[in-house]
C-alpha cells in the first residue's frame, strides 16, 4: 500500500461518515438551497418555478392570516412554555423529596408523554367535549354555572387554552430531565446554606435554580422551537378553527404548501420561521450567558 | 425537629403527588373505561369510571307490570309520543332499527327467571321501555319496566372493539406501521453507529468540521427542507410508497449520532488500539468491539426511533396515498374524521394504538428514562 497513514485514515473516516455526508447533501444542503430559491419564486406545484424576487416576502407583510398565525403562535408560546416548565419543574421537585414509591409516580407522570400524539388528540377531543366531556362534567359537578362552562375547542376564546391544557398532560418529559438535573445538585450546597440560615425559598432561588439553569435553558429553547413548529395537534383537532383561533404558523405554512399548492410562498414562510428561531435562540443565549451557570 | 420537618414534607409531597397522579391518570382511565362502556352509559348524565350496563331481572311481577303499562299506552297513544327520546345507538343498531324508530306493537317478551341486559328506549312517567340484548345484538324483545327494576351491573362492552374493527383494519395498519418501524430502527441504529464511530474513533482531517456542520443542522426546522425533499421524492417516483419514510433513516440522524459519539468517546481507546495492533480492520473494530459495547446507547436510539416512527403523523400524511398502506396514526386520524361521534369505538381504537406503546414503556422504562436524561445532557 502506498497510502500515507493520514490518507488512509481520511479514507476510512470518510467511508464511515458517508451515510451522514450523503444524508446532509440530499436532505439538508440541497433542500436548504432549493427552498431559498423557491422562496424567491412563484411556484404553483404543477408549473415550474418563476423567479419573482422578494414578492413572496412582501406578500407576507400584507397577508392578514400571517399576523393571526403569528399572534396565535406567540400566545401559545408565552402561555404554554412557562406553564409547562413550571409544571415539569414542580413535579420534579416533588419527586426529588425522595418520597416512597417514586418510580410509580414517575411512571404515572411520564406515561402521557409517550402516548401517540394522534391518540392523545382523539382522547382530548373527547375529554374536552363541551357537552359530554370529562372535564366539563367535572366542572358542572363542582357547581360551575352552565353559562361559565368553557366550550374549549368550539370557542375561539378557549381553543388555545384547551391545546395548552392538553400539552400540559405531556409535561412528564421535561420532568424527567429536571429530576435528573436536581439529583445532580450536590447535597453539601443545601446543607451549608441551611447552616448559614437560608430558608427553603432562598435555597431554591440561589442554589436550585442556578444549578439546573443549563437544563432550564435547554428546555426553553426546545420549547420555543417546538412551538414555532407546532402543527399536528392543531391539524387534527381543530384544523385551525374556530375562526382561525388555532391557526398556528406551521399549520398555515402546511396548508399553503399542501392545500393551496403555493410552494414559493410557503418556502418564504419557512425561511421567515427559521430566521425567527435563530433570532429568538440568539437572544435567549445572549441573556442566558449572564444567568446560566455552567459547572465546567 | 429537623426530622419531624422532613416527615411533614414527605406527607405533604405524598398528598400533592397522589392528587396530581389521579389528575394525570384520569384521562387514561377514562379512555379505557369509555372504550368498554355501552353507549347509553357514555352519554349518561353521570360519569362513572367503572363500565356498567343496565340489566333487568325478569320476574313474573315485572312482566305483569309490563302488561298493565302496555295496555295503558295502547289505550292512549297520544301520550307515548311525548318526550320520545331514543337513546343513542351504535351504528349497527341504528341501521337495524331505522333511525329512531321504535317498534311497539306485538314485541316478543323475555321469559321469566332470566336476567337480561337492556337498552332504554324511551321513558314515560316512572316507566321505561327497554329493549333486550341477546349477546351483542339487540333482539326484538321490548318491555316496559319500572325505573327501579333496572339495575346497573359491571359489564365490559367488547362490542365497541369488534364494531370498530369492522372499519378500522387494525392488523393491516399494525403490519404497515411495524414494517416501517423495524426498517427505520434498523437503518437508524446501523447508520448512526457507523457515523458516530467515524466521528469519534477514527482520527481524520475534517471530522470536526463535519461534526459541527451536523450539529448546526439540528437548529434547522423541518419546514424549510420539507418542500424540496418532497419534490425530490416525487421526482424519484417514491410518493405513495414507504421509501420516503424509510430511506432517510439509513442516512443517519444528527441527534442520535451526537448521542452515540459522546458515548463512544467514553470507551477507552486502548481496546481499539489493541485490536488494531492485532490486525483487526476498522470495520471489524466497529462491529466486534464498539457496537457490542455501546448496546445501552443503541437501545436508547432504537427505542426512541421506534416510538418516534410509531407516533409519526406528518411523514405518513404527506407520503402515503393508498389507504392500504396507512399506518396506525393516519388510520386513526381517518377514523376520527368519519366516526368521531361514536365515542366507544373511537376510544377502542385509541386504546389499541396506545396499549402497545404503554406495554413497551413498562418493559423498557430504564432505557427510556436514560434516554430522556441523555437528551437533556447537551443543555
Amino acid at each position: 500500500m502506498s497510502l500515507k497513514p493520514s490518507q488512509r485514515s481520511m479514507i476510512v473516516g470518510l467511508a464511515f461518515c458517508s451515510p451522514l455526508i450523503v444524508g446532509l447533501a440530499v436532505f439538508t444542503v440541497y433542500p436548504v438551497a432549493a427552498s431559498f430559491y423557491f422562496s424567491l419564486c412563484d411556484y404553483p406545484i404543477f408549473d415550474p418555478p418563476q423567479f419573482i424576487g422578494l414578492a413572496n416576502y412582501r406578500e407576507m407583510f400584507e397577508d392578514p392570516r400571517i399576523y393571526i398565525a403569528l399572534y396565535n403562535t406567540f400566545i401559545y408560546a408565552i402561555l404554554g412554555i412557562p406553564v409547562g416548565m413550571v409544571c415539569g419543574l414542580g413535579l420534579a421537585m416533588l419527586l426529588n423529596v425522595k418520597v416512597k414509591g417514586m418510580a410509580v409516580y414517575r411512571t404515572v407522570f411520564f406515561l402521557p408523554s409517550v402516548v401517540p400524539m394522534i391518540a392523545s388528540c382523539v382522547l382530548w377531543l373527547q375529554v374536552l367535549n363541551p357537552q359530554n366531556g370529562l372535564l366539563n362534567r367535572l366542572l358542572r359537578s363542582v357547581g360551575i354555572p352552565e353559562s361559565q362552562i368553557p366550550g374549549w375547542f368550539l370557542d375561539p376564546d378557549w381553543s388555545k387554552i384547551a391545546l395548552i391544557i392538553m400539552g400540559l398532560w405531556g409535561c412528564g418529559g421535561g420532568m424527567v430531565m429536571y429530576l435528573a438535573a436536581l439529583q445532580d445538585v450536590p447535597v453539601e450546597l443545601y446543607e451549608s446554606a441551611e447552616i448559614d440560615g437560608a430558608g427553603p425559598l432562598r435555597r431554591f432561588r440561589h442554589i436550585t435554580i442556578p444549578m439546573i439553569s443549563p437544563i432550564l435553558l435547554f428546555t426553553l429553547v426546545m420549547g420555543m422551537i417546538g412551538t414555532l413548529q407546532y402543527f399536528a395537534q392543531a391539524y387534527v383537532m381543530t384544523g385551525g378553527g374556530p375562526l382561525d383561533s388555532t391557526l398556528f404558523y406551521s399549520l398555515y405554512l402546511f396548508n399553503v404548501a399542501f392545500s393551496e399548492y403555493k410552494l414559493g410562498y410557503s418556502s418564504a414562510m419557512a425561511w421567515v420561521m427559521f430566521i425567527v428561531i435563530l433570532i429568538c435562540t440568539f437572544i435567549v443565549m445572549r441573556v442566558s450567558n449572564k444567568v446560566v451557570y455552567y459547572r465546567q | 425537629m429537623a426530622r419531624r420537618m422532613a416527615t411533614r414534607w414527605h406527607i405533604i409531597a405524598h398528598i400533592i403527588l397522589v392528587g396530581l397522579g389521579i389528575l394525570f391518570a384520569l384521562p387514561f382511565t377514562w379512555l379505557i373505561s369509555t372504550s368498554l362502556k355501552v353507549d347509553s352509559k357514555i352519554f349518561a348524565e353521570n360519569t362513572e369510571l367503572v363500565p356498567r350496563a343496565p340489566f333487568v331481572v325478569v320476574t313474573d311481577e315485572v312482566l305483569s307490570e309490563h302488561a298493565r303499562v302496555a295496555a295503558q299506552t295502547a289505550a292512549s297513544p297520544g301520550t307515548v309520543g311525548a318526550g320520545l327520546k331514543p337513546a343513542p345507538t351504535d351504528r349497527e343498531q341504528a341501521e337495524a332499527l331505522g333511525t329512531g324508530q321504535i317498534r311497539e306493537e306485538a314485541a316478543p317478551l323475555p321469559s321469566p327467571g332470566e336476567t337480561v341486559r337492556v337498552r332504554p328506549l324511551k321513558q314515560q312517567g316512572d316507566y321505561t321501555l327497554v329493549q333486550v340484548y341477546r349477546g351483542v345484538r339487540v333482539s326484538k324483545e321490548q318491555f316496559w319496566v319500572k325505573e327501579g327494576a333496572i339495575q346497573d351491573k359491571f359489564f365490559l362492552n367488547w362490542h365497541n372493539y369488534s364494531e370498530a374493527l369492522k372499519d378500522f383494519d387494525f392488523t393491516l395498519y399494525l403490519k404497515n406501521t411495524l414494517r416501517i418501524c423495524v426498517l427505520t430502527v434498523f437503518g437508524t441504529v446501523m447508520s448512526c453507529s457507523l457515523v458516530a464511530y467515524g466521528l469519534a474513533c477514527v482520527k481524520w482531517k475534517g471530522r470536526e468540521l463535519l461534526f459541527w456542520l451536523m450539529l448546526s443542522t439540528m437548529m434547522l426546522p423541518g419546514q424549510v427542507t420539507m418542500i424540496p425533499v418532497f419534490l425530490t421524492f416525487k421526482k424519484l417516483g417514491w410518493i405513495g410508497s414507504i421509501l420516503p419514510l424509510v430511506v432517510p433513516s439509513f442516512l443517519g440522524n444528527a441527534f442520535f449520532i451526537f448521542l452515540l459519539r459522546q458515548f463512544y468517546r467514553t470507551i477507552p481507546t486502548e481496546l481499539a488500539e489493541a485490536a488494531r495492533i492485532d490486525g483487526c480492520s476498522e470495520l471489524g473494530i466497529w462491529w466486534r468491539i464498539m457496537f457490542p459495547l455501546s448496546k445501552p446507547a443503541l437501545a436508547v436510539v432504537g427505542l426512541f426511533t421506534f416510538i418516534g416512527t410509531w407516533n409519526d403523523f406528518l411523514g405518513p400524511l404527506i407520503y402515503l396515498i393508498d389507504d392500504r398502506q396507512y399506518t396506525l396514526s393516519i388510520g386513526l386520524a381517518m377514523f376520527q374524521g368519519q366516526y368521531g361521534g361514536f365515542w366507544g369505538q373511537m376510544m377502542a381504537v385509541s386504546t389499541m394504538m396506545v396499549l402497545p406503546i404503554v406495554i413497551l414503556f413498562f418493559f423498557t422504562q430504564k432505557t427510556f428514562i436514560q434516554g430522556v436524561k441523555l437528551s437533556g445532557i447537551k443543555g
